[in-house]
């Protein structure tokens, strides 16, 4: 449930072309500085197809957002009601229970919080610069390998290594094993996302801009500073909003090189309970065993409060990388 | 989506496998410096590890000149993490595994053959064990870990609500099939409507699997003894069925039995009956953690199959540089009730408490912070009693391994490797058709031909001759 609402979340965010164009309108019509539409404007619809409109999106937009109210719910829900009733959307005795046991084990979530949010926050730094860098080099026409590594890029979206190699190579080449680093490496370079902000860099950051100022005397880092950087602003905003889910609910790094459990992330220790307790279910161990053990983990409204505290910061967080999509392409810009 | 990355790394995970360095005899340059042995074990992390490995490495320093670093690995991360371990070559010394991946990596070669090791530096271990678990646990005819000494049998048992048996003066004791249970699961239906007759289970089938319990290959427990049959064509699967789906349609399991992962907790009163696997006094141990008496009524006498004398085993890791030294320490563990208490309940004083009897009681910092899982670790005949266990717990676990019938199988290991596609492809039936027959969602008399067919599809026959060819050389052998 939990990929699915972050998938949503993902899927929502292609409204950004929409306030391209909007924006850029704006631009190419200067003079009309009216900030209120009338109800003729082109971009509407009128009447009916307008409503039928409206009611198509805002159902689909329950769709999405329906699943996490239902975990909310669930979370408010009594335990025993949970294991007599089933889930319900009206539960018989609601219940708080759930986040009293999240308080219970608040060391343990804290930390888990520290590391996911420390990760999410270096990983996107780290990556954004990386990934800019990287797309920078190759998006212009006078650096003369760009060809070959615009392929090595490209290279690694159509072959990997797989699985195995890949964890030979951050254990035993780079001793990442039980280190922060291993949440953050691995998922700092993305083919993909390099060649979109290569794409981004061709078009919307225009030679002559660079030329004038290469003819002011400034060097290329500052070119790249100084006025690329905040020309891009809303494709590296993009790239940095990817990067951010993508830390965010990285679970499988962690699995793969984390036992230390303080360097466990938020997302990971959600899948551990999860995995214990299908383990449990289907590995019948003799006598008491398997019930002391499950009792041990949190029960399902627990589980469901777990998704709702490590969602919720994500989900806030999103606005502010929304304003960016919007004010980033209004400042400057050539006329050709 | 999870589904499809878990099932892709397996897969990745399963072409790399066959490399393992066999690098023993190098490493043991410096004899006084203690040898640390890298221990992988199963659970969730327990904070007080490193704690209690300081005490076990000052005993093991002056016992085996050496020191013991123990992982634990999450239950739910423990199989797919080994396993990239093991396939990527990684030396460590000691690894939990059990029932088939303990075959599968030990026919991979991951493990190394115990049989001489076991004879030069575990003699001691070698007397404590069942020689059931030995024999059973080699795989043509070698030993590549050490099981734990426990119950060596398997026993289903029904397990019964006991408030809702004594409030209705039900007769458990005289239940021998399924059927037998109706009436009692009737009247739990009618009078009791905020309870479910029947814990979502799989019914007992008297069959010794060849892999897993729901791919259709068995030696029949009743019946002849030599031939290996599909058990979806067996009678007494049908007529098991039958009655599930009879049950079924009654109502007294729920709607969607075959899809729901619902554990059924113990403490939660909802349930009347159950399935559970026995060992003796269970019954006490169950009854303490659901709050509540339940009561107990076997299925079938004791057997001991493959599964249940694999299900805990210590193996030696092939990459392990100083193996004798594991060894050593495995022999210690399994022997010295001193080490393994400390390794199993912790620190006196500080995890427990001992009384003038000799029986101990946890204290908060176990329950907190040193939980660790009792089977996994060693043998549980030198542990230490609670202070509400039965005092003849150990002779009842030895008396239940005695009266533990062997099964046809038992130190059978089929090698998959001739028919792994079909086996692949029959267990992608099984999953699709097992949970909805097994817990008597459909109807078997319209399911059962349908999985059959598709059974025979995807290459049943051919699978059901190579065991059979395997299994008469076996047989031979043996």
């Amino acid at each position: 449930m939990w990929q699915n609402t972050m998938k949503i979340n993902q899927n929502s965010s292609p409204p950004t072309p929409l306030h391209k164009g909007n924006v850029q309108n704006q631009l190419n019509q200067p003079n009309k500085k009216s900030k209120r539409k009338k109800k003729y404007t082109v971009h509407g619809l009128s009447g009916f197809p307008n409503l039928l409109m409206n009611i198509l999106l805002g159902s689909f937009a329950l769709m999405c957002i329906f699943p996490f109210l239902y975990v909310i719910i669930i979370s408010l829900t009594d335990e025993k009601t949970l294991a007599r009733n089933g889930y319900q959307i009206l539960p018989e005795i609601w219940s708080f229970e759930a986040y009293r046991y999240l308080w219970q084990m608040k060391d343990q979530l804290l930390q888990s919080y520290t590391i996911t949010i420390v990760v999410t926050v270096l990983g996107t730094v780290f990556s954004v610069a990386m990934i800019a860098l990287f797309a920078y080099a190759i998006s212009r026409k006078q650096f003369k390998y760009r060809g070959f590594f615009t392929f090595i890029a490209f290279f690694t979206m159509l072959f990997s290594g797989g699985l195995i190699p890949f964890y030979i190579v951050a254990t035993q080449f780079l001793h990442l094993r039980n280190s922060i680093w291993a949440l953050i490496l691995p998922l700092a370079m993305n083919a993909f996302y390099i060649l979109i902000m290569r794409t981004f860099f061709q078009r919307s950051v225009p030679e002559s801009i660079l030329e004038s100022a290469r003819i002011d005397g400034a060097s290329e880092l500052r070119i790249f500073a100084k006025i690329v950087v905040p020309l891009s602003l809303p494709g590296l905003a993009t790239i940095a909003l990817f990067s951010t889910l993508g830390y965010w609910n990285d679970w499988f790094n962690a699995l793969l090189f984390i036992d230390e459990p303080n360097l466990v992330p938020l997302q990971s220790m959600l899948m551990k309970i999860e995995n214990n307790i299908e383990f449990l279910r289907q590995n019948s161990l003799a006598g008491g065993a398997q019930n002391d053990l499950l009792s041990a983990i949190p029960q399902d409204a627990a589980k469901m409060a777990m998704v709702v505290i490590s969602t919720l910061p994500i989900a806030i967080a999103y606005p502010f990388f929304q304003k960016y999509f919007v004010s980033g392409l209004t400042i400057g810009g050539v006329k050709e | 989506m999870i589904v499809l990355l878990f099932s892709l790394t397996t897969l990745l995970a399963a072409c790399g496998g066959g490399k393992s360095a066999n690098t023993s005899g190098s490493g043991k340059a410096d004899k006084n410096k203690p040898y640390e042995i890298m221990w992988y074990t199963i659970g969730t992390p327990q904070k007080d590890v490193d704690k209690v490995m300081e005490e076990v490495n000052k005993y093991t320093k002056e016992k085996i000149n050496a020191t013991v670093k123990l992982k634990q690995i999450d239950w739910g991360d423990y199989d797919q993490k080994m396993q990239l371990m093991i396939s990527s070559g990684e030396s460590f010394d000691i690894a939990y595994t059990g029932g088939g991946n303990y075959v599968l990596n030990a026919q991979k070669g991951a493990f190394k053959d115990l049989n001489e090791l076991l004879d030069t530096h575990g003699k001691e271990l070698k007397a404590t064990l069942d020689p059931a678990f030995i024999e059973g646990a080699k795989i043509d005819g070698k030993l590549y870990g050490i099981p734990s000494n426990k119950e060596v049998g398997q026993q289903s048992v029904y397990v019964f609500n006991k408030n809702l048996v004594d409030k209705y003066k039900m007769d458990i004791s005289s239940i021998s099939s399924l059927e037998d249970l109706e009436p009692l699961l009737k009247t739990v239906k009618e009078n009791e409507p905020d309870f479910t007759p029947l814990a979502t289970f799989k019914p007992y089938l008297p069959f010794d699997y060849i892999l897993e319990d729901e791919l259709p290959f068995a030696i029949p427990l009743e019946g002849n003894k030599n031939k290996v049959v599909n058990i979806f064509e067996s009678d007494i699967m049908m007529e098991t069925l039958k009655t599930m789906h009879k049950f079924y349609k009654a109502g007294y399991i729920k709607a969607d039995a075959a899809t729901s992962t619902d554990p059924w907790p113990l403490e939660v009163q909802n349930w009347f009956l159950r399935k559970e696997m026995y060992q003796p006094y269970a019954e006490l141990i169950w009854s303490r953690s659901a709050g509540y008496d339940v009561a107990v009524q076997p299925m079938h006498d004791p057997i001991t199959f493959n599964n249940s004398v694999t299900g805990a085993i210590q193996a030696i890791s092939a990459t392990s540089k100083n193996p004798e030294k594991a060894m050593e320490f495995l022999n210690l563990l399994n022997t010295d009730p001193y080490l393994r208490n400390l390794i199993d309940r912790g620190i006196e004083g500080v995890h427990y408490e001992e009384d003038a009897n000799g029986k101990i009681n946890d204290l908060p910092a176990r329950v907190e912070s040193y939980n660790m899982p009792t089977y996994s670790l060693g043998n549980h005949f030198i542990l230490k009693l609670y202070e509400n266990d039965p005092e003849d717990k150990w002779e009842a676990f030895k008396k239940f391994n005695d009266a533990s019938v062997e099964a046809p199988t038992l130190g059978f290991y089929f090698d998959t490797n001739p028919v792994r596609t079909e086996i692949a492809a029959i267990s992608n039936v099984a999953s699709e058709f097992a949970p909805a027959l097994l817990t008597g969602s459909v109807d078997p008399e319209v399911y059962l031909p349908k999985a059959n067919k598709k059974f025979k599809d995807a290459g049943l026959d051919k699978v059901l001759k190579e065991i059979q060819k395997q299994y008469d050389e076996w047989k031979k052998n043996n």
